[in-house]
């Protein structure tokens, strides 16, 4: 069978994916905060939540970063990925449950690296809601295994 | 009487705070992957996103009163080595910087999440809004 991973020689500066999207549920907030053991009031506390600035509970930051992730690899055919270097992100907008996310990603730069087998693709990674506004923004860096 | 908290001004630059440590399991992974979809890479059997979540949960387990977070602001982050399951993992929190602004302050919080042999797994900084008592105190 065809090998369908995508290796550093054929992924192009400037290419850009759309993932579908995901309706953030209260389910989703509420195995996060299980999973992870964040149970700050901004996750967990309705009412407090109530007399706050956001009205309602929020999705942990993290939830939604782990979510595109997950977004990205429905939105692209998988990198032959090696590693994952690490990312430099923001968060900009409050995700409240709900609400519909989607990412944009764009590689913005392709690297080579000591080890001649692989080089460093980094990605601009966007997470839109359903009102277009970037809730969330940054960039990765993958280690990506060359074809030769 | 309310519980106790950490504000703003109670925040101390330099402060080193461990925290328990917990074991990745199966359970974990197979959770976050329902969750998410993350699939982890190939030599791998830890998404590299998850134990990233786990630290933060992690540092509210501390000694300290929790920070009074309004705003998870930024992230900047490093995966040094991969974490696999049955490992056990805890965090290192360091306070780097604090800087006010007017309506509570911005606090960098390194973290490090470290394994079983007190090897670093990941490690980064952490951007928080953090509230001032007064304005919690008038409110």
């Amino acid at each position: 069978m065809a090998d369908p991973r995508r290796y550093f020689d054929e992924i192009e500066l400037g290419e850009e994916y759309e993932s579908p999207g995901r309706t953030v549920t209260e389910a989703d907030v509420v195995m996060f905060a299980g999973l992870s053991g964040d149970y700050n009031v901004l996750h967990t506390d309705a009412e407090f939540m109530k007399t706050t600035i956001f009205g309602e509970r929020i999705a942990h930051g993290l939830l939604c970063l782990a979510i595109q992730s997950g977004l990205f690899s429905r939105a692209t055919a998988p990198y032959a990925t090696l590693a994952f270097g690490g990312l430099r992100w923001k968060f900009k907008l409050p995700v409240k449950i709900g609400d519909t996310i989607r990412l944009r990603a764009k590689v913005i730069e392709k690297k080579d690296l000591d080890k001649p087998d692989r080089g460093l693709v980094t990605l601009e990674r966007t997470i839109l809601n359903q009102r277009d506004e970037i809730v969330q923004q940054g960039q990765t860096d993958l280690v990506v295994q060359k074809r030769s | 009487m309310t519980a106790a908290r950490t504000y703003f001004e109670d925040i101390v630059v330099d402060r080193v705070q461990l925290t328990p440590a917990i074991t990745v399991t199966e359970a974990h992974v197979a959770m976050y992957q329902g969750l998410t979809r993350e699939v982890p890479l190939e030599s791998s059997d830890v998404p590299d996103v998850l134990p990233l979540c786990m630290a933060i949960g992690l540092g509210w387990r501390v000694k300290d009163p929790p920070m009074v977070v309004q705003a998870f602001v930024g992230l900047d982050w490093k995966v040094m080595k991969e974490l696999r399951v049955g490992d056990t993992m805890h965090s290192r929190s360091r306070i780097v910087s604090k800087r006010a602004l007017r309506d509570g302050g911005l606090v960098v919080d390194e973290r490090t999440i470290l394994d079983q042999h007190g090897e670093v797994v990941q490690q980064g900084k952490f951007t928080f809004l953090v509230a001032k008592r007064q304005k919690e105190a008038s409110a």
